[in-house]
């Protein structure tokens, strides 16, 4: 008998090669040039940064990892790979629902969860690029910008987890579309609202003496552990990981006993 | 096998919403089927069905013997459809489309893609959002004939159609059927399909209101009669006649209708002095929008 392989997967990759080369290489970009300001900024010693904000951890230049764990994966990374995720994520399922496309690709020989996630198997590549192109920037960097005393490994175990985080959220606006079969917009808006809530609700927290509450935020995951110092923070993957994997689980339990609505 | 379909007590709601109402029919292996009625019927709610792309509040649908929904992947295999309004991933190339639809159901002979959009006239390297709603329809069809599936379901497949390419879809459904195919078809449109149809269903709120060949149909089409008489008859005696339905008078003037045998009609007329007899039928496009808009018939 025929198959059909992985067909869903390589044409969603193949559909999104500018896309996610787009994304990567912007975030790769943007890394490597704020990460580029370091030698300037270490000599400036940033005593600007408000108390209140010293969660987000702003405040400590005097080391290369302090300073990246600030404004570039305490920040900009994780922000973006957000919005990959929560944008991408809204494309898994919810695009398509919307202009009726789904309603053709399902009378094919795929099953529901097959194209759920063959689609979400090429938003993990996305996001796997993503983390090559930001490694590849801080290595490209890291010589000239005084960030030695980072090793290979530290910048490999922080964008492991910028990777996962961007699964995350990707997990999270598919799984949300998925059960639903809400809007594109609203998937979108919903999931990216979601991450930038819980980006402040994890720098604020020990401002507001509710430090507990970093645990259930995914940037703690994320970046809490240090891994820039302390290199792969094994736990920490694994509570993201784990994390990605129910949310399409729940999303692909829904989304198989649901209605496909028009 | 000898049943293609087969809907037993098919019932879907949308929330208070009726859908479709208790339909039980059964299309034969082989046959053009024609399901009609019109708009928000329910035709499109028992394709979604069949392609268990929806599923039903109670009732069955057993589809080439199997079940839309356990079997569902083994099902889409032996299936060709066309949705009521067919949408595909308008930035690509129909090409490209086509043969990426292909690809999930495990490779299609390219030389069936490109024969089919020669016949139907369709640029494959055409953009889909650059053609109009007549050749993206004309995609669609392409993508559900070109497998050569053992049954196609095809919604309002006319829909958008110019009347020369609709004479080429007929053609291919008649080929289709030549080929053992069976074809499950809607349309709001008796004589678009009539042409084509072994049997047809009419379905109004939901329900089965009448399933027939065309010819049964037709033969059940009533006769309208006008009977011109010397001076004015008693209306209500013709009204309690077997058969004779809609009677009016208008001054010397008696119109009705007859279903069957006019023998009683023609009889009770002659008590009185004729001036002038006029009888035709019914033509199958009024006796379609009786059963849309008539009294419910059980
Ligand atoms: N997703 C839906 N949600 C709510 N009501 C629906 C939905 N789909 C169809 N309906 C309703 O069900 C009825 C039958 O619709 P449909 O099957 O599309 O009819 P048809 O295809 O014969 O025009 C209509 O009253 C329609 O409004
Ligand atoms: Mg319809």
């Amino acid at each position: 008998m025929t198959t059909n392989g992985g067909a869903m997967f390589t044409k969603t990759l193949y559909d999104n090669r500018r896309i996610f080369t787009v994304w990567a290489l912007a975030t790769g970009l943007l890394a490597l040039m704020y990460a580029a300001f370091y030698p300037q900024v270490s000599a400036d010693a940033m005593a600007s940064v408000p108390e209140s904000m010293s969660g987000f951890g702003l405040d400590d230049t005097s080391t290369a990892a302090g300073y990246l764990q600030g404004p570039v994966f305490g920040l900009l990374v994780p922000l973006l790979a957000t919005f990959y995720g929560a944008a991408t994520g809204a494309r898994t399922i919810s695009a398509d629902e919307e202009s009726g496309y789904l309603d053709l690709l399902l009378a094919h020989p795929i099953g529901r969860a097959r194209l759920l996630l063959q689609r979400f198997a090429a938003l993990a590549a996305g996001a796997l690029l993503i983390g090559g192109a930001v490694l590849a920037a801080m290595l490209a960097v890291r010589d000239g910008a005084d960030l030695g005393s980072v090793g290979a490994g530290g910048f490999a175990a922080q964008t492991l987890n910028l990777t996962l985080l961007a699964l995350l959220f990707g997990a999270l606006a598919t799984g949300l579309g998925a059960a639903t079969g809400l809007t594109r917009a609203t998937v979108f808006g919903v999931t990216a609202g979601l991450g930038v809530a819980v980006f402040a609700l994890n720098g604020f927290a020990p401002q507001i003496g509710a430090g507990g509450l970093r645990y259930l935020t995914p940037f703690h995951y994320y970046i809490g552990g240090e891994p820039l110092k302390n290199g792969v923070q094994v736990a920490d993957a694994a509570v993201l990981a784990a994390a990605s994997a129910v949310l399409i689980a729940a999303g692909t339990w829904r989304f198989v006993r649901r209605d496909l609505g028009r | 096998m000898h049943t293609a379909i087969e809907l037993t007590e098919l019932t879907k709601s949308y929330g208070s919403r009726r859908g479709l109402d208790g339909l039980s029919l059964q299309v034969r292996a082989g046959e053009v089927f024609g399901y009609l009625g019109p708009n928000g019927a329910g035709k499109s709610t028992t394709i979604r069905l069949l392609l268990d792309l929806i599923r039903p509040t109670s009732g069955s649908a057993r589809v080439l013997g199997l079940d839309p929904r356990a079997d569902a992947a083994r099902l889409h295999r032996r299936t060709g459809y066309l949705a009521g309004d067919f949408v595909v991933d308008g930035r690509r190339r129909a090409g490209e489309c086509l043969a990426f639809l292909a690809r999930l159901r495990g490779g299609v002979p390219a030389h069936r893609i490109t024969g089919l959009a020669a016949r139907l006239d369709v640029d494959l390297d055409a953009r889909i959002k650059s053609l109009s709603k007549g050749n993206r329809q004309k995609v669609g069809l392409i993508q559900a004939f070109m497998h050569e599936p053992e049954l196609l379901i095809l919604d309002e497949p006319t829909s958008g159609l110019d009347p020369l390419v609709q004479q080429t879809f007929l053609d291919m459904v008649g080929e289709a059927r030549d080929n053992g195919q069976t074809v499950f078809m809607s349309s709001h449109i008796l004589s678009e399909v009539e042409a084509v149809t072994d049997r047809v269903a009419i379905i109004r709120e939901g329900a089965l209101v009448a399933l027939d060949t065309v010819d049964a149909l037709r033969a059940r089409s009533s006769l309208r009669v006008r009977v011109t008489f010397a001076a004015p008859v008693p209306a209500g005696e013709f009204a309690a006649l077997p058969g004779v339905q809609h009677v009016s008078a208008d001054g010397d003037t008696l119109t009705c209708t007859v279903d069957g045998s006019p023998d009683a009609l023609v009889k009770a007329a002659a008590q009185y002095t004729v001036t002038g007899l006029h009888a035709d039928t019914q033509d199958l496009e009024e006796l379609f929008q009786a059963y849309y808009t008539g009294p419910r018939a059980a």
